[in-house]
């Protein structure tokens, strides 16, 4: 009994500790699959900071057939994290289509790999536009890497070539002397026209891709990607807003990395972690309303040429809550085929709350009637996107609302009364002058 | 005349037959109609007839101000469409009316049954309107005649059976009527019955666009005679009134709006109102001058403002004043400008040059009674056959440039056909001329003329009548006698009354008319008395039929024989036609083409009714503003039974748009897809007949798809592309390579051959199939029993941005779901 009140305190207790110091935006449950039970301590020290942000990490071994990633079509996690390269089958024989469902039903995916990566894992990431090297293959660079003393392992690369995304990376990467990152592992090509790929860090121009030495290593086994061409950690933003992190190497989350000193290792996988599992650079539409400026109300319908007011609340989270969001690129389109129209909205402060800022736009509809979308379509790399889409018809003016009396119709006007007047007159004539001729025909008629 | 029977004189009783028989036509001209309600149900037909629909409930729902000004944002996604402003608002407002009045007395009808049998119960009308027309150039004889032919004639019973609830089923009866009261304001001259012509004129251009028919014929008819040197006061007056009230009524339809004032199609009216003008003042000129010199004056005058006229008319429109013919009307004069220049106009079938047989198969022994009608018209030539001899003439080009047309010939037809019937029956059934009166003969000749029309009258068999036959029958002898004789009589003694008037123009009085009229009506009494009749003719012949009876001499059967033969030939003719009507009628009108019958060998009927299986599967289950392509003859079907967002319908507006939705289905899946995408297109529906060997389907009509689609893109889509290396319209395995690309061919014959086996084979084309169609950008969401609509859901974006055939490649082939 005592056991039984024990486990539910705990499960109250947990739901609490979620509830009042969830990180994420999006939900805390982590699923982190290493190959062994005891590979766990490798990465302590990542799974204690996710324990002390508050997630409630669920460590398993990426062959344990109890670990699934849905249950009766829902997700059971919301994050998954992926320190297992060698293995081929992930618990109960989940698919690469698992996986794919599981980010597609919102769900953020952290995938690390090493220079020993299955081919689950090569199939998985291309998923994503990231194209691993050859089995084996390692990054390598001569000048830029780990040295200790006199001994320097080239293996161990140090990079500080990222890509500037300030919504993912904290401010001192930025710098062109940033900090390296220290990484070893196995380089990757990514898709440069993907929209939704970010390759965060690549190679230094001295970094290139080569079989791990002791083994064979014949000139096709020679890869062409070399310096920034070569990625090393790519992150990816998917069209429903969920977060996949691909790093090929599986080390950069490990304790001894991170500990490293001198270098970024530390904020970096912090970063990464923090941007893929939703807990900073998440943007929200809290709200949005269009109306008639004339009545402040919403008509089933507008009209053409109608003026309206367009507001939209967007707030961030990060830090743990949400706040106003700022910016002064936020679109509005009215489309019909194409743009009619397209606005800046401005923030505007006093309709702003705590978590909220309101961006308003005074839009003139256009003279055209059709049904229109009314869309704020909002895609910066590295936030959240936001499409919002409305649609409206336009319609034409009622019989009734068209302009009278224009002026260039008097002439009109005076034509009709001339007519008028013309008509009564030429009655009143043949009244006056008709009657008696024919009153005295009538009279003759009867006499006769 | 004066024998009383009933307490009825000769006149009475004639009214009181004719009121009967035009009863009876009335119900035969409904109950022929009413094949497709037994048929099927009482279901709206084919396709126009579903906006026609939507809107009468929009109407009703909504309230007339509503419907006015009404914009239908779920056509023509997303243009949109005007409807109050794009629409004959007719036919609704009709049947609101009635809708609203049978509620008001208590009578609970739902909207639907009143559209379905709004056509059938304006026939009935329109058969009314044939008589009065009818009576009106001839006499009575000929009115009911005519209004018999009318009530069945296929090509008039074509658009108008119950369910067909089109602009034409009330179009008709107001053309006619049109016509009618415009005839008697003519002959006439009187203002009142012009204005009348104005009134209905506007109900008629408020109810269709063949208005513009009206008013282009009674024009030419007035500057006919004027031509011919008929003017008079009369036609002043009625061409003035119609033309000025008509007018200025027609513009009140937002539709037509300021066209009567600047589109070539209605110039003629405003230039023949100019020149009445213009002829009016000769005319009061003429009175101050000498004759002859003012002959000269006016004939010159007039041709040289014709020319004149004209050559304005034509100068105008080449500087663009006034709005050039639309290709619809082009086409009416070049068959092929259509094919060429708007395939849009020249796919849809009814705008094809009708071929022969069709005449003879919609109007049967008609086709051939109507150059006799003409002929008849010129023997006696008054201004109201001039008229007549015109509308046969233009009518009769015009079916034959458009095959929808015989409906507007159909009414003509019908009326001339009335005027030889009638003519026949008057020469070959008087038996006054013969050497002697013999009455057996007789009653057998008026007998079977009778029979004729009784067969026409559908077995005019009521119980009741009988009493009045048998009253009547001892009378008809005399009738007969008095009808014949006095005709012949009464046309000698006015004759020269008439032909005066007639000649002079212009002391054309009531009286004469009038008087004309009721004598003429008396050889009507001959038929049909005789018609009733014939229903009893075993007793009639028993009874004594006159106490002055003569005796039977071989000399006069001798006589009687080519009477006798011709009258025959006829009652053969008429029986025949009134059986080709009801065989067209029931077997080539009566489709509702929404529910499709099949015969199946054992001769039981087999209902297909796929459209409407499809239809009902996108009510139920897809977003309520879902947006649906398809060609746009689906789109008026898909907004009345699946009340979803199309994007073309058969308000072919829009030709860009069409093209637009041509493009898609004749592009590659993946130039589809984007432009689906962009046109937030949800489903996209095709209908497909190579399961069950439906013709009518989007393959057959692909054709038509891609040359619209290239007359807008021609650097994307090619006609020629289709066709394989034979330049054969191939869709199995020899079709080009653009061919089985394209959309339409996919979503056609995707997923066939599994259930048509490895010797698939298309039962329209009569082809192979290719042996397997991929399909990665759209997916398959419904498929009907007979595979004869399928519906596809285009697919979302792929949230990774991958394309859809990268994810199908890594998902590896669907596991086949069950589909039925």
């Amino acid at each position: 009994m005592r056991v039984f009140a024990s486990c539910v305190y705990l499960v109250l207790g947990g739901a609490l500790l979620s509830i009042t110091e969830a990180k994420s935006a999006t939900g805390d449950r982590v699923l982190v699959l290493v190959p062994k039970a005891e590979s766990s301590k490798e990465y302590s020290q990542v799974i204690a900071s996710l324990d002390k942000r508050g997630f409630d990490v669920t460590l398993a071994q990426a062959t344990n057939t109890s670990v699934s990633l849905h249950n009766y079509d829902r997700r059971s996690y919301d994050h998954a994290i992926l320190l297992s390269p060698t293995t081929k089958k992930f618990g109960a024989a989940l698919t690469v289509n698992d996986f794919i469902r599981f980010v597609d039903d919102g769900g953020n995916l952290i995938v690390a790999v090493s220079s020993e990566l299955s081919d689950f894992h090569r199939k998985l990431s291309a998923q994503f536009g990231v194209e691993f090297e050859k089995r084996g293959m390692l990054a390598i660079d001569h000048i830029n890497n780990l040295k200790e003393g006199n001994a320097s392992d080239h293996t161990v690369i140090a990079s500080n070539r990222f890509t500037d995304i300030p919504a993912v990376l904290s401010p001192q990467f930025v710098k062109a002397d940033a900090d390296p990152v220290y990484f070893k592992g196995i380089g990757h090509k990514y898709d440069a026209k993907s929209p939704f790929l970010i390759p965060l860090l690549a190679g230094k121009r001295t970094t290139y891709s080569r079989l791990e030495s002791g083994k064979s290593n014949t000139a096709q086994d020679d890869s062409s990607l070399s310096g920034s061409s070569l990625g090393l950690v790519s992150v990816f933003q998917a069209r429903g807003n969920a977060r996949v992190a691909i790093s090929g190497s599986t080390d950069i989350f490990s304790n001894a990395l991170i500990k490293k000193g001198g270098s970024g290792n530390h904020r970096f996988v912090d970063d990464i972690l923090q941007w893929t599992l939703q807990e900073k650079a998440v943007l929200r539409e809290v709200g949005h309303r269009h109306y008639l400026t004339s009545t402040g109300e919403q008509p089933e319908h507008y009209r053409i040429n109608n003026e309206i007011l367009y507001e939209i609340d967007l707030s961030e989270y990060h830090n743990n809550a949400w706040h106003p969001y700022s910016a002064n690129d936020v679109q509005f389109e009215a489309i019909m085929l194409d743009p009619y129209i397209r606005a800046t909205l401005n923030r505007t402060q006093s309709a702003d709350t705590k978590s909220t800022a309101a961006y308003r736009g005074n839009i003139k509809l256009p003279d055209r009637y059709g049904t229109f979308t009314f869309r704020v379509n909002y895609k910066r790399t590295g936030l959240s996107n936001i499409d919002i889409k409305d649609t409206v018809g336009i319609w034409p003016l009622r019989h009734d609302e068209y302009p009278r009396f224009l002026s260039a119709a008097y002439p009109y006007y005076a034509g009709s009364f001339a007519m008028v007047v013309g008509f009564l007159a030429l009655c009143m004539a043949w009244l006056w002058n008709a009657e008696p001729s024919k009153k005295k025909n009538a009279a003759k008629a009867k006499s006769e | 005349m004066a024998n009383k029977v009933l307490g009825l004189t000769a006149v009475d009783q004639t009214s009181l037959l004719r009121i009967a028989i035009l009863g009876l036509i009335s119900i035969v001209a409904i109950g022929s109609r009413l094949y497709s309600v037994i048929r099927f149900e009482s279901v709206i037909h084919e396709f126009d007839p579903w906006f026609n629909y939507r809107t009468t409930r929009y109407l009703v729902n909504n309230g007339f101000d509503k419907f006015w000004n009404w914009f239908d944002e779920t056509a023509w996604y997303p243009l949109g469409r005007v409807v109050g402003g794009t629409v004959y608002p007719g036919i609704m407002v009709t049947s609101a009316t009635i809708y609203n009045a049978l509620h008001m007395l208590n009578i609970p009808v739902d909207v639907r049954n009143v559209c379905v049998f709004l056509a059938p119960v304006f026939s009935a009308f329109t058969a009314i309107a044939t008589y009065k027309l009818g009576k009106e150039v001839k006499n009575a004889t000929a009115g009911l005649l005519a209004a018999a032919f009318i009530g069945v004639a296929p090509g008039y019973i074509s658009r108008s059976v119950a369910g067909s609830y089109d602009n034409e089923g009330i179009a008709i009866f107001l053309l006619v009527f049109t016509f009618f009261l415009w005839l008697r304001s003519v002959r006439l001259g009187s203002a009142m019955y012009g204005a009348l012509t104005a009134v209905f004129y506007f109900y008629m251009v408020s109810a269709w666009g063949g208005y513009v028919f009206i008013i282009n014929l009674i024009p030419l008819h007035v500057f006919a005679l004027l031509v011919m040197g008929r003017y008079s006061n009369r036609l002043y007056v009625a061409y003035s009134t119609f033309y000025v009230i008509g007018t200025l009524a027609s513009m009140q339809i937002p539709f037509v709006g300021f066209q009567p004032t600047f589109t070539s199609e209605h110039m003629a009216a405003l230039g023949t109102f100019g020149l009445l003008q213009l002829v009016a003042f000769a005319n009061f000129v003429r009175t101050l001058l000498p004759d002859q010199h003012f002959q000269i004056l006016l004939r010159g005058a007039v041709f040289s403002l014709f020319v004149v006229g004209v050559g304005g008319l034509v100068l105008l429109t080449m500087t663009g004043v006034i709005a050039p013919w639309t290709g619809r009307f082009y086409s009416l004069w070049d068959t092929g400008y259509a094919k060429i220049h708007i395939p849009i106009i020249a796919s849809v079938s009814e705008h094809q040059p009708t071929a022969w047989p069709n005449f003879f198969f919609d109007l049967n022994m008609l086709i051939w009674l109507l150059p006799a009608g003409i002929y008849f018209s010129f023997r006696e030539l008054t201004d109201n056959h001039v008229f007549l001899i015109l509308y046969s003439i233009f009518a009769a080009y015009f079916a034959g440039v458009m095959v929808r047309l015989i409906l507007t010939l159909t009414p003509i037809v019908c009326v001339m056909a009335g005027i030889s019937m009638a003519n026949i029956f008057e020469t070959f059934l008087n038996v006054r001329n013969l050497p002697a009166v013999e009455t057996d003969a007789s009653t057998d000749t008026t007998g079977s003329g009778a029979a004729a029309i009784s067969v026409s009258v559908a077995e005019a068999k009521e119980k009741k009548k009988t009493v009045d036959t048998q009253s009547t029958s001892s009378g008809l002898s005399a009738h007969t006698e008095a009808g014949s004789g006095s005709k012949k009589s009464g046309k000698k003694a006015k004759g020269s009354n008439k032909t005066a008037s007639k000649a002079s123009g212009t002391t054309g009085s009531k009286d004469a008319a009038n008087e004309d009229a009721s004598t003429l009506d008396a050889p009507l009494t001959a038929v049909t008395t005789s018609a009733a009749a014939a229903v009893r003719k075993p007793a009639s012949k028993n009874q004594p039929p006159n106490p002055a009876m003569p005796a039977f001499s071989p000399k006069r059967l001798y006589a009687l024989f080519p009477k006798i033969v011709v009258m025959a030939n006829f009652l053969y003719f008429l029986c025949m036609f009134q059986w080709h009507c009801s065989w067209v009628t029931s077997s080539a009108y009566s489709s509702p083409s929404v529910v499709l019958a099949s015969r199946s060998p054992d001769g039981s009927t087999h209902i297909i009714d796929d459209f409407r299986e499809a239809y009902y599967w996108l009510r139920k289950n897809t977003k309520p503003d879902a947006k649906v392509l398809s060609w746009w003859d689906y789109g008026y079907q898909l907004a009345g039974m699946a009340d979803r967002v199309t994007l073309v319908d058969n308000n072919t507006w829009n030709n860009t748009h069409i093209a637009t939705v041509g493009k898609i289905l004749a592009s590659d899946e993946n130039t589809a897809y984007e432009l689906a995408r962009r046109h937030d297109v949800d489903y996209v529906l095709v209908v497909f007949g190579g399961m069950i060997g439906y013709s009518g389907d989007d393959i057959n009509k692909f054709l038509w798809m891609i040359r619209i689609a290239q007359g807008v893109y021609p650097d994307d889509v090619k006609e020629s592309d289709f066709f394989n290396s034979q330049g054969q319209y191939a869709i199995g395995e020899s079709a080009s390579k653009t061919m089985l690309n394209s959309l339409m061919h996919k979503l056609c014959y995707y997923r066939f051959n599994e259930v048509m086996g490895p010797q698939a084979f298309d039962r329209v084309r009569k082809q192979k199939l290719p042996s397997s169609v991929t399909l990665d950008n759209f997916e398959e969401a419904y498929t009907t029993e007979n595979w004869m609509v399928r519906i596809y859901k285009v697919k979302d974006l792929d949230n990774l941005g991958r394309s859809h055939r990268a994810v199908s490649v890594l998902e590896g082939p669907k596991t086949s779901r069950t589909m039925f």
